[in-house]
């Protein structure tokens, strides 16, 4: 069993990105807890978290870590208190996307963060960087404002987010509360090159694409895409794929259908509810766009996916954040974001 | 207020450039040649004619080095501006002209601080006619005299060894440098040591040979023999090359090691990037006039024009083999048997080549290893499974009911096998539901069917609690007595359940929102064979406890034989049911004895 153990383990490591690679992880783990030791399942849990977010299964993190925190608080001097509470930002940055959740557990899983960080000796930087997030979905921004606040002066620490991905995160802020100027010059360093990790600039790409539409500057924009868009592949890009398929649909409406050729057996997949919302927001787009001209090309999963379809899963998606969050952000989510294309639209084939 | 200049450490930018800007301590080999060979290129802009030449020379006894060229030279005002400035250059002024240099940076020769502690450079300028020495240390100091003697036109670098770097002033060594970086450099260059003078550079590179020839050339210089040579052509790049198919199977994961040289210089033998991810069954030797290099000059900057060539290389290699399946379609099938992989990489994402190469495809099938043209023209209706494991439960089965099902669970399989019905009209491709296989198999008539219905519910009672369900149906071949099939989610399930049983009380809370409200609980599926002499046995005897016993052995031996893991309740249910049985056996055995 040790041998179909490490089996697994090494095809686990040559197989690309996506669901099948988690379905060979799952067996490893079955087998480490009937026939390893205790700490060999942790660490394959371990493991399978990671690749939980990178498989475009996020879903699937609550899984493994809840039983990985629970040998943690049992056997606190058995594992390393870094690896948990690194795992436990994941899982800030992934609960609130889950409309299912109600506020009281969201809020529970925030305090208890809290509380371990003061127990195990880190600062609140990475706690108040993971509320600005959590209250920028449900559009509180001033509350958002108020912990950005808290965030940027709290010491940095080991378990706060590289300077990389956190002064893209910084821009990030500044775009999604539209202050895009602000937002751009904090990104500079990025751009310039003189910051960078494994995921930014990529993602600092993807980010300014449509606060550079909104400013007027769509040269740049096309030039950003066509950077951002040869560096992001496969699953766990999904929201990403959404704001490039926009991006095409008022450019380039033959790469936008590639794109969404190639992403919505993806999107369809997709069981966490704020990614697909996003995605399937962007495919609605595109959709509207592609049927104004008759058109004799069919498109892949055309069945499924209609407007009418679309009309209802997104709607029920909006809804079900905005009965959770007790406001109606979603639809003014949705309504700032449709005008917003439609404005281009007639820009673009205007000009 | 004042404006005021950073203040330089002039020593720790010279070291820092030149120990770290640098893999390999050799380059200055490179350095110092590309130096000559745009000198060179300078004065015949001038409009000179004469035989040009660089001649490195050895001084054994003092290890030392001189490389000497015949170009352009340099004025006094010439060195204060280049060589005495760090980060400008002779070939930046003219934008047109700085097409035709190799070098641009102006940083070149602070590489010879590597393996030297002074520089000392002798120049005439083609231009006016002072000889002039300039000699430069690595803490920033520099001197220049007139010397009395008049030198040739043109400039002689000397290098002496620092201690510990003489062996790259050594014959062999610096005879290998010379070769690696210049050998296609189409200025001649000389190594003389003693009285002997060898030149170095007289071969062709491959990319202007014809086939033959590049092949040839390959074969001697890298012992291997490829099995085809596909010329490689991009006109925005002003790339000329060949790309070598390898004669043995690589790995997806192997670092690539293409060759590229810069305006005929070799600027490195090991960049992957330069051919699309895909092409990894090929080793290119390429040469490019308009890729800029970055600053170490080991690589290119990864620019919208880096891609496009890339892309255009990619291309010359994709029509190369639209070529062969008409010319030489025997070497293709050769080739697409070593390099499946590569080429299953390929077909995905190109439908020209899909077209061109699914046909010589081999597929795990449930009548064995086939090739898709031999699948295509024996069965119309294919099914394809997701994943190995699912393959693995039925391939048996499915093949004793005539179904061909094809494994889609190795990398590219399952879209490869999706994608029939845009080359075929006729085949008719669908996914295998695994819960469902056993619907395909023959129902029971209706009496027979309602006699059996305790019998299957007695079942399905006594497995609820491993999540399954139960059927009865009469399929081949008759020695399998039970399939179990499940999904592949059944793990995560029982993942889940442990979760929620560890988790601490708001962690279970998530679990069981998780589990609940985004997935559907997966049943597994047993299905009974009523082909089956012991399953018809069973289903017959009137006795309950020992049909339970019967059940409970069926579906332990399914799950044994479909190799899925067994949890310790199922487990403890085998051993039971085991034991049962030989207590039985031997009761008989004995009862009879006496």
């Amino acid at each position: 069993m040790k041998q179909r153990y490490y089996g697994l383990r090494r095809e686990f490591w040559s197989m690309p990105d996506g669901k099948r690679k988690l379905v060979v992880l799952e067996e490893a783990i079955r087998i480490a807890d009937q026939y390893m030791t205790e700490s060999d399942a942790y660490d394959a849990r371990m493991d399978y978290s990671s690749a939980t977010l990178e498989c475009g299964c996020p879903e699937r993190l609550f899984i493994s870590f809840s039983w990985c925190l629970a040998k943690f608080e049992n056997n606190p001097g058995v594992y390393s208190s870094f690896s948990i509470m690194w795992h436990y930002k994941w899982v800030l940055n992934q609960i609130w996307r889950l409309p299912q959740f109600s506020l009281e557990q969201i809020e529970a899983v925030f305090a208890d963060f809290e509380r371990k960080c003061k127990q195990y000796g880190y600062t609140l930087r990475a706690y108040y960087q993971q509320k600005v997030n959590f209250l920028l979905s449900q559009g509180h921004l001033e509350a958002a404002a108020a912990y950005h606040k808290l965030w940027k002066e709290t010491p940095r620490d080991s378990l706060s987010d590289c300077l990389a991905c956190e002064q893209n995160l910084f821009g990030e802020y500044y775009f999604r509360i539209n202050h895009l100027k602000r937002g751009m010059q904090t990104i500079k360093p990025i751009l310039d090159g003189r910051m960078s990790c494994r995921s930014v600039p990529q993602t600092t790409y993807s980010n300014m694409i449509v606060p550079l539409l909104k400013l007027g500057e769509f040269d740049r924009a096309i030039d950003i895409a066509k950077k951002a868009f040869r560096s992001i592949e496969g699953p766990s890009y999904l929201p990403e794929y959404g704001v490039f398929m926009e991006f095409f649909t008022v450019t380039d409406m033959p790469k936008a259908v590639k794109l969404y050729e190639r992403t919505i057996q993806l999107g369809l997949e997709s069981k966490m509810p704020w990614d697909r919302f996003q995605y399937l927001l962007s495919v609605r787009l595109f959709l509207q766009q592609w049927s104004k001209v008759k058109r004799r090309k069919k498109l892949a999963e055309s069945e499924q996916v209609t407007l009418a379809w679309l009309d209802e899963e997104i709607g029920t998606l909006a809804q079900a954040f905005n009965d959770r969050n007790g406001n109606d952000y979603m639809h003014r989510f949705i309504a700032e974001k449709e005008q917003n294309i439609s404005r281009l639209v007639k820009k673009i084939s205007g000009g | 207020m004042e404006n005021m200049n950073f203040q330089v450490n002039l020593q720790g930018i010279i070291d820092l450039l030149s120990n770290h800007l640098y893999s390999d301590p050799g380059v200055f080999i490179r350095e110092l040649l590309q130096n000559g060979v745009d000198a060179i290129t300078a004065r015949r802009k001038l409009g000179h004619q004469y035989e040009e030449r660089v001649t490195v020379e050895l001084f054994p006894s003092s290890h030392t080095l001189s490389l000497q060229d015949n170009g352009a030279g340099l004025t006094l005002q010439e060195i204060e501006q280049f060589l005495a400035r760090i980060g400008s250059t002779t070939k930046k002024g003219d934008l047109d002209a700085a097409e035709a240099f190799i070098g641009q940076f102006g940083v070149g020769l602070l590489a010879c601080f590597v393996v030297s502690d002074e520089i000392v450079l002798i120049t005439r300028s083609a231009a006016d006619g002072d000889s002039l020495e300039w000699r430069g240390k690595p803490d920033g100091t520099y001197a220049i005299k007139k010397l009395n003697n008049q030198a040739p036109i043109g400039t002689t670098v000397y290098l002496k060894a620092k201690p510990e770097y003489e062996d790259y002033f050594e014959y062999d060594r610096v005879s290998d440098l010379l070769t690696r970086y210049g050998q296609f450099l189409p200025t001649p260059i000389y190594l003389t040591e003693g009285g002997n003078e060898e030149r170095i550079n007289e071969s062709l590179p491959p990319w202007k040979l014809d086939r033959a020839g590049a092949l040839d050339y390959i074969e001697h210089s890298a012992y291997y023999k490829p099995m085809d040579a596909i010329p490689l052509h991009s006109a925005i790049g002003g790339v000329e090359g060949v790309a070598y198919i390898l004669p043995y199977a690589v790995s997806l994961q192997d670092e690539k090691r293409h060759q590229v040289y810069l305006k005929n210089m070799l600027l490195s033998d090991k960049m992957a990037t330069i051919l699309p991810p895909w092409a990894f069954f090929v080793n290119g030797i390429m040469n490019t006039d308009s890729l800029r290099p970055t600053a170490s000059r080991e690589a290119f900057q990864e620019n919208d024009l880096f891609f496009l060539v890339r892309d255009e290389l990619g291309n010359c290699i994709k029509q190369h083999l639209i070529g062969l399946s008409e010319q030489d379609p025997e070497l293709l099938k050769r080739i697409i048997l070593i390099h499946y992989a590569s080429l299953k990489a390929m077909a995905v994402e190109d439908e020209e080549l899909y077209e061109l190469i699914i046909r010589y495809l081999n597929f795990e099938t449930s009548y064995g290893d086939m090739s898709m043209s031999d699948i295509l023209s024996s069965y119309p209706e294919i099914l394809v499974t997701t994943t190995l494991d699912e393959f693995r439960q039925i391939a048996r089965v499915a093949r004793s009911q005539g179904l061909m099902v094809i494994n889609g669970g190795y990398v590219h399989d399952f879209e490869l096998v999706r994608k029939l019905p845009s080359v075929s009209e006729d085949v008719d491709v669908s996914i295998l539901d695994i819960l469902a296989i056993a619907n395909r198999f023959e129902r029971l008539a209706g009496e027979e069917r309602k006699a059996l219905e305790p019998f299957r519910d007695l079942a399905d009672a006594l497995l609820e609690r491993f999540q399954c369900r139960c059927s009865i149906r009469w399929f081949e071949p008759a020695d399998i007595p039970a399939l179990y099939t499940t999904n592949e989610e059944v793990n995560l399930f029982k993942l889940a359940d442990d979760s929620e049983r560890e988790a601490n009380a708001l962690f279970a809370s998530i679990v069981q929102v998780i589990r609940q409200e985004l997935y559907d609980e997966p049943f597994a599926r047993l299905c009974f064979n009523y082909n089956n002499p012991i399953v018809r046995k069973a289903a017959a005897s009137g006795d309950i406890e020992l049909q339970k016993v019967c059940i409970e052995l069926f579906y332990t031996q399914a799950l044994l034989m479909g190799n899925h893991s067994m949890n310790a309740e199922e487990l403890r249910l085998m051993n039971e049911s085991l034991l049962h049985f030989m207590n039985r056996g031997l009761d008989e055995a004995v009862g009879g004895a006496r």
